[in-house]
């Protein structure tokens, strides 16, 4: 249930920016048993994710429009690390200031399911990972992996409910996902936060 | 007395010829298991199960979230090795079940003595050899071949019962074995075809065959064979020959049938891979349609009925409910058919189907085409259908690449139908889009809209070539050795790319630039013919079908796949002097640790793909499929950070030393064209690379990682060995680059060169192994 404080609106359209509504998988067929995600507001990712010890942001090839791109930077400004997986890595070329690192979803997936992974920056293997802007199916997957195999916290921030997170928002329009980003830089330390 | 004598002589030739070499030959369940193992421990499996459930049996529904034991005690991790497998095992039967279909019938035809006749070769059939310990000679030599892959089937299938195998290690090593045994299949099945029906034979010059849904000329009867099996197509070909009917009727085929047709008579085209099956039956054109085996659609008779085409089926595996009308007379089943009272039939005699087909064809074709019969809407009702759009985006999520088909149906009610177009080359021609809750017939209305590129699509395939000759291979030997060609590239499997056929041709056209040699089979072999450059022209007509660097070879059909890892086996044998016979684990080693080849499986969705990707992986291939890839479950992953647990034997001194991660994977997948490119370059590097090959293997690593994802490759440093192993043209830069970033290896700086490398020997012995040899030296 969405406490009523909780609830913002877009800034432009005034749309409600609720990402608790239309949880079901966006892909029909993808039900992947009884534990599911739980759909939560925006503020909710926010602060799991400004909590976390070790967070990663896991993105892929669905980030390079103008909108996404400059909140996936700016969450990267922030501090929080990036894994690049896809293509993702060639619209951050020119963040020198993130720290950026090129991966191969399905490997990384393989690694943070392994304790004794030193992770991207040789520090330790991370405590959560939040991703979004990967090819649906595909994320699905392999974050079904980190679900199943890992103790690793998973929350999507992706514009589609992804059942095999922990944490995830429903299916959501382009407006609102965009407001729902920001709702959870909002939540993240302004000044850069050494993970 | 005197056939007492033959007798006896052609059992002691059969004796001699069975004579067996190596270590395993045969091998059962178990063993190759330690060579499995050793595989897992490198490349460890990775689930991406599909479902957190199980219900193979009445104790479940199972939850078996968060690797949680069932009633049965078997977790997800066991669980999920135990669905590869299974999946594994239905690919490897398909291919061997047709290959039991294809002997059965030709040494029924030809007899047991016929000769296998796959070209110049010093070996008939190196999987088989591999495997079997022997060299086949004959037909007949083939059939304990199938007798030893049906058994291992059926022991396999069985580990997958409620109280069998409990181990997942074990399940992979089962699913690695099935892999291994659908190559075998794959292999009897394509050298049964070749030597029986005069198919290419390591043909460098195959003809061309045209290719595309607007090649057919559409005022003829058209006949469209679909499936895999060319045996009934093929007498349909033989009494259009006899009886001169090429002029009048068009025959073409649909998947992998397309491919035999056209190394069985030049007279036939293809319309395309299987994305394109229920889009040609949907256009109304087929008069008839002739199905067999493998790939055909579980709807294809009602899709057919609706547009009254007949459906002849000729294959028991494959009957969609018809009836057997095998022992009636044609005219009868061409009245049948004609007068609608029959929506087709099951015909299991060849000669009747040849006779028929062409003869049923002749006489509703007219009848169709008289009566415009297509399932296409007309302009004004396409206008209707996409005003009726709630944008509901259903389609888009039932679809299995996720397409934006709401937003073309929105920019085509203002007149636009350019975002159709586009969705039309990207759309894998599934239908599931038609589960509109406004009933619009999503693929049709796609359809309708790119009528214009539709009728302009047709382009040229070069006709499977079969096996790679041995003269090939010695010719290329030293361009292989040296790095000249970088790799070996497969680009094999199905159609369910994601993003569009484009996809695959861009990167054949990127790596044939490079020198790579791209071998390519079944729907992806197709499918790149299907683009051109600025002249004109496809990669067939602008690369020849040789095995050297940077030329395009297509195999053949799905079964032809099997040429890939005997090109392989056999440039261990000629190139490197290994043993063959029932020496698989040696083989397999050799290369893992020096065979440069990687396989594609861009738009691998079948069971037989998992099958054949698996089946390489067990030989040391590494294979890369799309991002529908994660679907299969299971993935193998190497870690290259787990230093300790590396080590690889030198064979001149039997010494270990520390080794590369190379290959990095064994089965993995990558999300886009972008991310795919780099990782293939990378996956051609070898621990039994010359310092010249490392360097030129580096350079296009590099080079493909800068040009697509705009970086300078993370991990290029940990493939230098020695200063040689540097791309001589950034030499400089790069120098400079691993001074920071690997303290491990001394660097004299004023001399620019590596001086000692306290990981890697220096100077590593071109030959390294996982094993000690196996075999004593022949």
């Amino acid at each position: 249930m969405t406490k009523k404080e909780d609830v913002k609106t877009t800034r432009h359209t005034g749309k409600t920016i609720d990402t608790t509504r239309h949880a079901t998988p966006f892909d029909t067929g993808n039900i992947p048993g009884p534990k599911t995600a739980r759909a939560v507001m925006p503020a909710v990712s926010g602060k799991i994710l400004a909590r976390a010890q070790r967070p990663l942001l896991i993105v892929g090839s669905q980030i390079h429009d103008k909108e996404i791109l400059e909140r996936v930077v700016t969450i990267g400004r922030r501090g929080i690390q990036i894994a690049a997986a896809g293509n993702a890595y060639k619209s951050l070329t020119d963040q020198k200031e993130l720290d950026v690192h090129q991966v191969n979803m399905h490997a990384l997936a393989a690694y943070l399911c392994d304790p004794s992974w030193h992770g991207l920056d040789k520090k330790g293997n991370y405590d959560l990972v939040a991703f979004f802007g990967i090819t649906y199916y595909y994320a699905s997957q392999i974050i079904a992996t980190l679900k199943n195999f890992s103790k690793i916290k998973v929350i999507s921030i992706d514009k589609y409910y992804h059942p095999n997170a922990n944490i995830s928002f429903g299916n959501l329009k382009n407006d609102i996902f965009t407001a729902a980003l920001d709702e959870v830089i909002a939540q993240l330390p302004k000044v850069k936060k050494n993970f | 007395m005197k056939l007492l004598q033959q007798t006896r002589t052609k059992f002691v030739e059969q004796e001699e010829k069975l004579i067996v070499e190596g270590p395993t030959p045969r091998p059962g369940l178990i063993d190759l298991r330690n060579w499995d193992y050793r595989i897992i421990d490198t490349y460890n499996p990775l689930y991406t199960s599909q479902s957190d459930t199980c219900d193979y049996c009445t104790f479940g529904k199972c939850d078996l979230t968060c690797n949680k034991r069932g009633a049965c005690g078997i977790d997800l991790e066991t669980h999920s090795a135990r669905e590869g497998m299974m999946t594994c095992i239905m690919g490897a039967a398909c291919h061997t079940a047709h290959a039991r279909h294809l002997l059965n019938y030709f040494i029924n035809r030809y007899g047991n003595d016929h000769p296998i006749d796959v070209g110049p070769t010093s070996l008939n059939a190196p999987v088989t050899e591999v495997i079997m310990g022997f060299q086949p000679e004959t037909m007949g030599d083939f059939r304990p071949v199938l007798d030893y892959v049906e058994e291992q089937l059926t022991n396999l299938i069985s580990s997958a019962h409620t109280g069998q195998e409990g181990s997942a290690r074990d399940f992979e090593s089962k699913t690695l074995h099935a892999g291994m045994l659908d190559h075998l299949g794959m292999e009897v099945a394509e050298i049964t075809q070749i030597s029986c029906l005069g198919f290419p034979k390591s043909d460098e010059n195959a003809p061309l065959a045209e290719i595309g849904m607007g090649i057919l000329d559409q005022d003829k009867p058209i006949v469209i064979c679909v499936g895999h099996n060319v045996v009934a197509s093929g007498y349909i070909l033989d009494h259009m020959d006899w009886n001169g009917l090429f002029d009048k009727i068009e025959i073409a085929g649909l998947c992998c049938t397309a491919h035999e047709l056209t190394r069985y008579n030049k007279n036939t085209k293809i319309i395309g891979s299987m994305s394109k099956q229920l889009k040609y039956i949907r256009s109304g054109i087929p008069d008839v349609l002739v199905v067999d085996e493998q790939c055909v659609r579980a709807d294809i008779l009602r899709e057919a009925k609706e547009l009254f085409i007949p459906v002849i089926a000729t294959n028991d595996k494959c009957t969609h409910g018809l009836p057997d009308r095998s022992n009636d007379s044609i005219d009868e089943i061409i009245d049948d058919l004609v007068s609608g009272k029959q929506a087709g039939a099951l015909i299991l005699d060849f000669e009747k189907v040849g006779e028929l087909v062409p003869r049923l064809a002749m006489k509703i074709g007219p009848i169709r085409k008289a009566k415009g019969i297509t399932a296409i809407p007309t302009d004004e009702d396409f206008k209707k259908l996409v005003s009726k759009c709630t944008n509901c985006l259903k389609c888009t999520r039932d679809c299995p690449q996720s397409l934006p088909i709401a937003d073309a149906m929105e920019a085509a009610t203002n007149g636009d139908i350019s975002k159709f177009e586009h969705l039309h080359e990207k759309c894998v021609g599934c239908g599931i889009c038609d589960n509109c809750p406004a009933g619009i017939p999503v693929l049709n209305v796609i359809e309708k809209a790119s009528q214009r590129i539709i009728k302009l699509e047709k382009g040229r395939v070069r006709i499977g070539k079969g096996q790679i000759s041995d003269d090939e291979i010695i010719k290329e030997a030293m361009n292989l050795e040296l790095g000249i060609t970088p790799g070996v590239i497969a680009l094999v499997g199905c159609s369910n790319y994601p993003d569009g056929t484009k996809g695959i041709y861009d990167v054949a056209e990127e790596m044939l630039e490079r020198g790579y040699i791209v071998l390519t089979s079944g729907c992806s072999a197709m499918d790149i013919g299907l683009h051109k450059n600025a002249d004109g022209k496809t990669l067939y007509e602008r690369y020849t079908g040789k095995f050297s660097r940077g030329n395009l070879l297509n195999a053949g059909s799905c079964v032809s796949n099997a040429h890939i890892g005997a090109t392989t086996i056999k440039i261990a044998s000629i190139l490197a002097g290994i043993q063959t016979k029932g020496n698989y684990e040696e083989i397999a080693d050799f290369v893992l640790n020096a065979v440069g080849a990687v396989g594609i499986a861009w738009g691998a969705f079948s069971q037989k793909a998992f099958a054949i990707a698996t089946g390489c992986n067990r030989l040391g291939i590494p294979v890369v499929t799309g991002p529908q890839g994660a679907k299969y479950r299971r993935a193998l992953i190497g870690k290259p950070y787990k230093k300790e647990e590396g080590g690889i034997m030198s064979t001149n001194d039997d010494s270990i030393v520390n080794s590369e991660p190379a290959p990095e994977h064994l089965m993995i997948t990558a999300e886009t064209k972008d991310d795919l490119l780099p990782l293939i370059a990378k996956l051609c590097i070898r621990p039994g690379d010359t310092s010249t090959a490392r360097a030129v293997k580096l350079t296009h690593y590099i080079e493909l990682s800068e040009k697509y994802l705009k970086k300078m490759p993370d991990d290029w440093h940990i493939y230098v060995r020695n200063e040689t192993d540097i791309p001589i043209a950034k030499k400089e830069q790069l120098l400079k680059l691993l001074d920071e970033k690997r303290r491990t290896i001394n660097i004299d700086k004023d001399k620019e060169k590596i001086i000692g490398n306290s990981l890697l020997k220096f100077g590593t012995p071109v030959h390294l192994t996982n094993i000690p040899p196996l075999c004593e030296e022949v």
